[in-house]
């Protein structure tokens, strides 16, 4: 086992890294940018290295900086989380040039999945279904790319050879759509990847978002941990995740899980990764693409399979074996993961900013909370707008979304807006309860439901206002920044109204309730 | 004595009276705008900005984070923006971001422009994109809220931008009755 392990990395997922290396008695060192000056991950580190200003590009995303810090707290070992660099292969190399260990796959099987061209050529070289598509398109060649598109069909996506986590993905319902989307997915990805190719893919559809987490140590063993169900999506954001699926039976759960052992042996994989397939009605699943890191999701398949993957992960860098393989394990109950973001579900999902005033967490039997909450954290623009995971489990379905449901309630979050009024709706939606859903559903048949009239918490809220108000009077103003004084969040806490009027999402389905719609 | 609070929630002006309870109980008693009073147990919660209290035995809680005539208060999964209504006039909306005035189109959001698609001269629709700005790793188009002729770009693509900062001017076009 590495004796200090630095995070490259922030947020819930450094948070819970740290956890999984402090119960190992593994020390800790936080990176961080300026804008993360306060968060709980250099809190709660045994180290921290501040890394640069609040964009990522100069902070989060600067390999030097976080080997420099690696070196100067004597760190032997770095877990790059999600996201950021965790799929970078010239950070692996780069720990390895200083002697560093990468917990996370060999660069030479990162590079193959994370371009996705490559990975779709290399898994149909190794008999794993994939979808049909077209590799070879040149932004610049709209009439190949136009002939392409005409023979997959429509709808179609546009997808980014470098994208990941939903970004620089378009998808095109006809014809005319396709040269707009080639230039934004192009553009989107050349910000986010610094790599402008792209490719097409068909648009299955219906289908589920189905994954197999997969882990591989040095000495050949490749063993999968069954899958998970990611179909709640928007804007291709996952929302919600369950292990296992509804649609997942034992004998297709055995099918998944070989093709994912062969795509991860088909490219000398090592560490955590998951295999993400499209599964259609008729049963048939098609390879996706391969993520070479630890998955947001990855706390339902522990709690399903009874397993640290960080504890795992870290074995397995330092070279020891993976336990025996006795047969393929069943999950046992079941787990939802609700992501919780900084957006304002009632304003088209509007991102919210500012300070969070207060937090209760959700506690109880079953309940889990990966957070980087805290009362005063100011939440930064730089970065994506999870704040964290409520993560169930329980003996099965039905109790799981019963007591999902119980910890949504229970959570609050005071000063700035979370999707949480979204879960609570969803989970009465009879098509999410008997889960009827693919990855086009949410954004096809749910509708956000207004608050409701006569709202019985609409009157406790004016009542506490005027009761803080009567106080406040009398007290005078606290120095506490709640109910009496006056904050900093103040001056943030208008934008996200504001947004909702005058912006618009680049993708078109997003904030359109002012001006750009008619 | 009673005490008589006007509250803005949603767009609508609520009045919401505080009194104590005859006799000198514990209670306060609350009528809010023309309903029949209501007796609430208040609990007298010293952390700042927990409020809660009975009616009758129902249990309820609330945060409550206060500016000057603005509360922001959460209850359970909910959150509500609620101004303080003073003089004779009502209250503006609790929260900011006024619409930007014909011309002119401020940046809703701090980010960084990612695309400039206008440039001086340009006439365009209103509903037509501007720019893009990132923000929280998403991008988001700023629309051209009315038809008009841009006459000034004053941001370029990189550039990290504050919310109300100037971006474009425009003239807006005349319209027609």
């Amino acid at each position: 086992m590495p004796k200090r392990v630095l995070l490259a990395n922030r947020g819930e997922i450094a948070l819970r890294v740290q956890r999984s290396c402090r119960e190992l008695g593994i020390e800790t060192v936080a990176v961080y940018s300026e804008a993360d000056r306060d968060a709980l991950h250099v809190r709660n580190a045994d180290a921290a290295v501040l890394i640069g200003p609040g964009p990522a590009t100069q902070s989060y995303l600067v390999i030097d900086k976080i080997i420099e810090a690696a070196r100067q707290t004597g760190a032997d070992a770095v877990h790059p989380g999600y996201g950021f660099l965790s799929e970078n292969p010239a950070f692996a190399e780069a720990c390895d040039a200083a002697g560093i260990t990468f917990i996370g796959p060999p660069a030479s099987a990162m590079q193959a999945m994370g371009d996705k061209v490559q990975a779709r050529r290399l898994m149909e070289s190794a008999g794993v279904p994939v979808v049909p598509g077209a590799e070879d398109i040149d932004p610049q060649n709209v009439e190949h790319a136009r002939a392409e598109a005409e023979r997959i069909g429509f709808p179609l996506l546009v997808k980014a050879a470098s994208g990941g986590g939903g970004r620089g993905i378009r998808i095109v319902e006809s014809i005319d759509e396709l040269e707009d989307a080639m230039r934004v997915s192009g553009t989107e990805a050349a910000a986010a990847f610094g790599d402008a190719t792209i490719f097409l893919e068909k648009y299955v559809s219906p289908a589920r978002h189905v994954e197999v987490q997969v882990m591989a140590d040095a000495h050949g063993n490749v063993r999968a941990f069954g899958e998970r169900e990611c179909s709640i999506q928007r804007r291709r954001q996952k929302l919600i995740e369950e292990a296992p699926s509804v649609a997942v039976d034992e004998e297709l759960r055995a099918r998944l899980c070989d093709v994912a052992v062969t795509a991860a042996r088909s490219c000398g994989y090592r560490n955590a990764g998951t295999v993400e397939f499209l599964l259609g009605e008729d049963g048939e699943f098609y390879f996706l693409e391969m993520n070479a890191r630890l998955q947001v999701e990855h706390p339902v398949t522990e709690f399903v399979y009874g397993v640290d993957l960080v504890a795992l992960q870290l074995a397995v860098a330092d070279g020891e074996p993976l336990p025996d393989d006795a047969g393929l394990p069943q999950p046992h109950g079941w787990a939802i993961e609700a992501r919780i973001n900084a957006e304002n579900a009632y304003a088209n999902f509007a991102p919210s900013f500012g300070l969070v005033r207060r937090v209760e967490p959700p506690l109880g039997p079953g309940v889990r909370f990966d957070s980087m909450l805290y009362d005063g954290l100011d939440v930064p623009i730089f970065y994506d707008s999870l704040l964290g995971k409520l993560i169930v489990w329980a003996e099965d379905r039905p109790a799981a979304i019963e007591r999902l449901r119980r910890a949504l309630q229970d959570l609050l979050v005071a000063g700035i807006d979370t999707n949480a009024p979204f879960h609570l709706a969803l989970l009465d939606h009879p098509d999410y309860v008997s889960g009827a859903v693919d990855t086009g559903w949410l954004e096809r048949e749910f509708e956000m439901p207004p608050p409701p009239e006569g709202d019985p918490s609409e009157l406790t809220a004016l009542i506490a206002a005027a009761l803080a108000s009567s106080m406040g009077s009398a007290r005078g103003s606290g120095a506490n920044g709640a109910a009496g004084a006056p904050g900093r969040g103040w001056a943030l806490a208008g934008r996200s109204d504001a947004l909702g009027a005058r912006v618009r999402h680049a993708e078109g389905r997003g904030w359109r309730s002012g001006i750009g719609s008619s | 004595m009673a005490k008589r609070h006007r509250l803005l929630v949603g767009g609508e002006e609520r009045t919401v009276v505080l009194d104590s309870a005859p006799g000198g109980g514990a209670e306060t008693l609350v009528t809010i705008d023309e309903a029949e009073p209501i007796a609430i147990d208040v609990d007298a919660a010293e952390l700042p900005g927990f409020v809660s209290f009975r009616i009758g035995s129902v249990t309820r809680r609330a945060y409550v984070a206060r500016d000057g005539a603005s509360f922001d208060v959460t209850v359970g999964s909910r959150r509500f923006r609620i101004q303080q209504v003073t003089g004779s006039g009502r209250g503006r909306g609790v929260v900011g971001g006024a619409e930007d005035a014909p011309g002119e189109i401020t940046s809703p959001l701090a980010g960084v422009v990612v695309e400039v698609r206008v440039a001086p001269g340009d006439v365009l629709e209103a509903g037509a994109t501007a720019l893009v700005l990132e923000a929280m790793k998403m991008q988001n188009e700023v629309l051209i809220p009315l038809d008009g002729t841009v006459t000034a770009v004053h941001v370029n693509a990189r550039d990290s931008v504050e919310q109300g900062q100037l971006l474009i001017e425009y003239d807006p076009a005349e319209t027609e009755e």
